[in-house]
This record gives C-alpha cells, sequence and structure tokens, in this order.
C-alpha cells in the first residue's frame, strides 16, 4: 500500500501532473493564456490613445506620413512592454515612447535644426510678457486663422514645442509632461510660458 | 516692477489658466488681477490662444489605416464593423461596468441609496480633506478642459456667479468603481458638490429631494446622466441652485 503525499498532487493525480510539468516553474499557477492578457491590456491602455500619439507625433516630425511610421513603431514598442505600463496614466507612458521614437526618426530621416538648437541661448532670452512686444489683444488673437497658428508652433523649437502640444492640444497636466520629457515641472512651466509667448507674438505680429 | 516680477507673475497666469494652482494661490492671484488690468489683459490674450488652439486643433482620433494596421501588427482582436475610438473606448467601459457587477445601480432604472450614499460620502470626504477640490478655478473654461483625458466625457459646467453660486473648482469623485466627475459651487460659506453620473437610456426626470445625515440632497437625470447636488444649505436654495443648473447654457 502506498502513501500518499499530499504534498505532490501531481502523484495523486497523474493527468494533471503532465500538464503541470509542460510550463517552465515560473508559468504554473498562472492563466494560462498570457498574450491574450497582454492583448487585453493593449486594446485596454494603448488603442484609446492612438490619436493623441498620432497628434504628438505629427507635431514633433512636422511630417503626416511620418507620424504614422513612428505610432506604428511606438505601438509595437509598447505592446513588447505592456506589462511595464504604467496603471496610473497609460497614457502618459504610451507618449513616452512616442515622443523618444518620434525624435529617433528625426534623427535619422533629417537634419532637423530645432533639434540641435541650444537651449540655454534660448531660454536665457526671458522674453518679457507678450504684452511688452505686442499688445494685440484677445479679440485679434481670437481671429487667427489654422494655418497662421499652425506655422507659429512649428517654428517653436522642439523642446518648447513638445511641451505646448502637450499642454494645449492633447490636455496633460504639468507633471506628467515633466514625466514624460524628462525635466522638472519648473522647466515645464517655464517653457509653457515661453511657448505661448512666442506663439502669441508671432500671430499678432502676423495680424497687425 | 522689475523683469524677474513680471516673468514670475507670467507663469503664474499659465498655471493659474492649466488648473494647476491650489485653491489658496487661485483666490489670490485671481484678487491681484482684479487689481491689474495689465495682468487681467495678459490672462484674456492667453485664454483667447488657447480656446484658438482648441477651435483649430481638437483631438482626434488616429487615421483609420494606421489603427488597421497596428491591430494586425498585435493580432487585437478586430471588430467587424468599423468602430469609431469612441464607441471603442465607450463598448471598453461598458464592458469593464458589466463585468465589475458591483456597478450595475449606475445602469439601473433608478437612482438607488447606494450611488446616493457614495455621492454623498465623497462630499463629507472632500469637506474633511485639504482640499475639497482637484482643480481650483473659478473659471469653467478651466474646469471643463481639467476633466477632458481623465474621463471620457467632462462634464457640463455652467457659470452661476451671478446668481451667488460661484464655482470653485472640481474633483473626480469615485462611485461603484468608476471615476465621476463632480463640480464644487459655493454658497455664501457652503460648498455644493454636483455630481454627474452617466445613465445611459434612462429618460429624463424632474428633480427629487431627499436629505440624509444633515445634508440635502437632489437628484435629476437629464440627457442621460444623472446629476446629484449634494450640501448643506437649506433645500429651498439647493432647489434654486439646481433649477439654476438645469436651465443655464453651458456655453463652450
Amino acid at each position: 500500500m502506498s502513501v500518499v503525499d499530499i504534498r505532490r498532487p501531481d502523484l495523486m493525480f497523474p493527468d494533471v501532473a503532465d500538464k503541470v510539468h509542460a510550463l517552465p516553474i515560473s508559468e504554473r499557477g498562472k492563466a494560462p493564456s498570457k498574450t491574450g492578457d497582454d492583448k487585453r491590456s493593449f486594446v485596454q491602455l494603448v488603442l484609446p490613445h492612438l490619436g493623441d500619439a498620432h497628434s504628438l507625433a505629427r507635431w514633433i516630425t512636422g511630417d503626416r506620413n511620418a507620424a504614422e511610421e513612428v505610432v506604428q513603431e511606438a505601438s509595437s514598442r509598447a505592446f513588447r512592454a505592456i506589462r511595464t505600463a504604467a496603471d496610473a496614466s497609460p497614457r502618459a507612458w504610451l507618449l513616452t515612447i512616442v515622443r523618444d521614437c518620434a525624435y529617433t526618426w528625426l534623427q535619422k530621416n533629417q537634419e532637423n535644426p530645432f533639434t540641435r538648437v541650444d537651449l540655454h541661448a534660448v531660454e536665457d532670452k526671458q522674453p518679457g510678457r507678450a504684452s511688452a512686444c505686442n499688445s494685440s489683444d484677445a479679440t485679434i488673437i481670437a481671429r487667427t486663422e489654422a494655418k497662421h497658428l499652425e506655422a507659429a508652433i512649428f517654428a517653436l523649437p522642439a523642446p518648447f514645442r513638445e511641451t505646448l502640444v502637450l499642454r494645449d492640444m492633447l490636455g496633460l497636466s504639468y507633471c506628467e509632461i515633466a514625466e514624460i520629457t524628462g525635466g522638472s515641472v519648473g522647466i515645464v512651466m517655464s517653457r509653457l510660458a515661453d511657448a505661448r509667448d512666442r506663439v502669441i507674438r508671432t500671430i499678432g505680429r502676423k495680424l497687425s | 516692477m522689475t523683469d524677474a516680477l513680471y516673468r514670475d507673475k507670467s507663469i503664474l497666469v499659465h498655471a493659474y489658466l492649466d488648473g494647476e494652482l491650489d485653491s489658496a494661490n487661485t483666490l489670490a492671484f485671481e484678487e491681484q488681477m482684479s487689481s491689474d488690468p495689465e495682468l487681467a489683459a495678459e490672462c484674456e490674450r492667453i485664454k483667447a490662444y488657447q480656446d484658438l488652439v482648441r477651435k483649430h486643433f481638437p483631438r482626434k482620433e488616429a487615421p483609420a489605416g494606421l489603427r488597421a494596421r497596428i491591430d494586425a501588427q498585435v493580432g487585437a482582436p478586430r471588430p467587424a464593423v468599423q468602430h469609431s475610438w469612441r464607441a471603442l473606448a465607450a463598448s471598453i467601459a461598458v464592458t469593464a461596468v458589466l463585468a465589475s457587477g458591483a456597478t450595475s445601480f449606475i445602469l439601473s432604472p433608478e437612482p438607488t441609496d447606494k450611488a446616493r450614499d457614495a455621492i454623498v460620502a465623497a462630499h463629507i470626504r472632500s469637506l474633511m480633506a485639504p482640499n475639497p477640490i482637484d482643480i481650483a478655478s473659478s473659471d469653467r473654461h478651466t474646469v471643463k478642459p481639467w476633466f477632458n483625458g481623465k474621463i471620457p466625457d467632462a462634464p457640463r459646467v455652467v457659470d452661476l456667479a451671478q446668481a451667488s453660486f460661484p464655482l470653485v473648482g472640481g474633483r473626480l469623485d469615485v462611485v461603484a468603481h468608476t471615476a465621476v466627475p463632480t463640480l464644487v459651487y459655493r454658497h455664501a460659506k457652503h460648498l455644493i458638490s454636483l455630481t454627474a453620473v452617466p445613465a445611459p437610456g434612462r429618460s429624463d426626470s424632474g428633480t427629487a429631494s431627499q436629505s440624509t445625515g444633515g445634508y440635502n440632497i437632489l437628484n435629476w437625470t437629464n440627457d442621460g446622466i444623472t446629476y446629484w447636488a449634494v450640501s448643506d444649505i437649506q433645500s429651498t436654495d439647493l432647489s434654486t441652485f439646481a433649477r439654476l443648473f438645469r436651465v443655464t447654457q453651458a456655453d463652450r
């Protein structure tokens, strides 16, 4: 008569034992379909933000087709790393990857003067209030056409442009933007103020 | 005024309009602005610019071709019909709601005691917290966009300051595992929490009133959303508030 060892269910139930041992140790006891879970996470965490991803990529690369290429690359990276996705803000997590891919694309595909701009030289200028240079009032600003606004935004150096796009078009918080761009909230605040001042002045000049 | 001071103030205008100031700083800044016309004009300019950006470059869905390629790339289950993003997001949300079970009362035909209790608890909790609001601003154009990106649909925000119900700000509450927007209004020294709970398919209803634990509660349904107003103000004042909120147009 054999003694049944209840700590070894595989000996008690040889049929099950086969199946259990077919899995690597790390996988035992987990849900059988891991890739199914990954796909589900991807659908829930990444897919809802593809529009924002495309928008950020377009504003960084300045090119609609390049933006699609960038988002496709970013989403395949996101899929591979889906288990590291930040539950708190999957959108910020995805946009961090998109931003990275977009700058990689720029480096590979064109000499972009904006990406190589000397940040200190730009930031040291510290323009005063927009009013000090141009007193275009709110009603005049409101009449600006889309193409002029777009041109003014594209004329911004990359670090300012990305900050402005993340805040004004995609509505991320200062904290999220700091996380995405790898800076501090203070840097986000000063870049955003500068970027908006520049855009307001540029469209003001256009109209006057 | 020195350049440095100009600059600090200028940065504050941006933080104010972006809803990144806490309530104390918001009030201090609004006070400062009321006595500094140049600062107020600067604020107007930036606001005009923000409205312009929102008008010309609203948030968009990804191009359909891109989405199809990404679906194919990861082998994500492709819906038979080409859904819009919003529909897809909504279907995920509905699936989540149905799957959780606990949320069923949100979809139940009548607003329930459970929902009411969760909303009153959120109101009381907010009064105990150092800050009753996540976003402090009396400007509805600041409060509404703050909700975008946090929840699928930003709530209707109306300005009732003229009727002595100034907007103070907004926050996210959680009712049955779902984040819902709450607007906070002030009346005299009392706060009113107005929570908007999605109620798809529920027909419009008149205002029902009740009270619990010293709080007056009103709820009504409009356009597939059940609104809950909670406050310790007189029930007649709360009714006035609800009536004004219902009849005032939310301009964008």
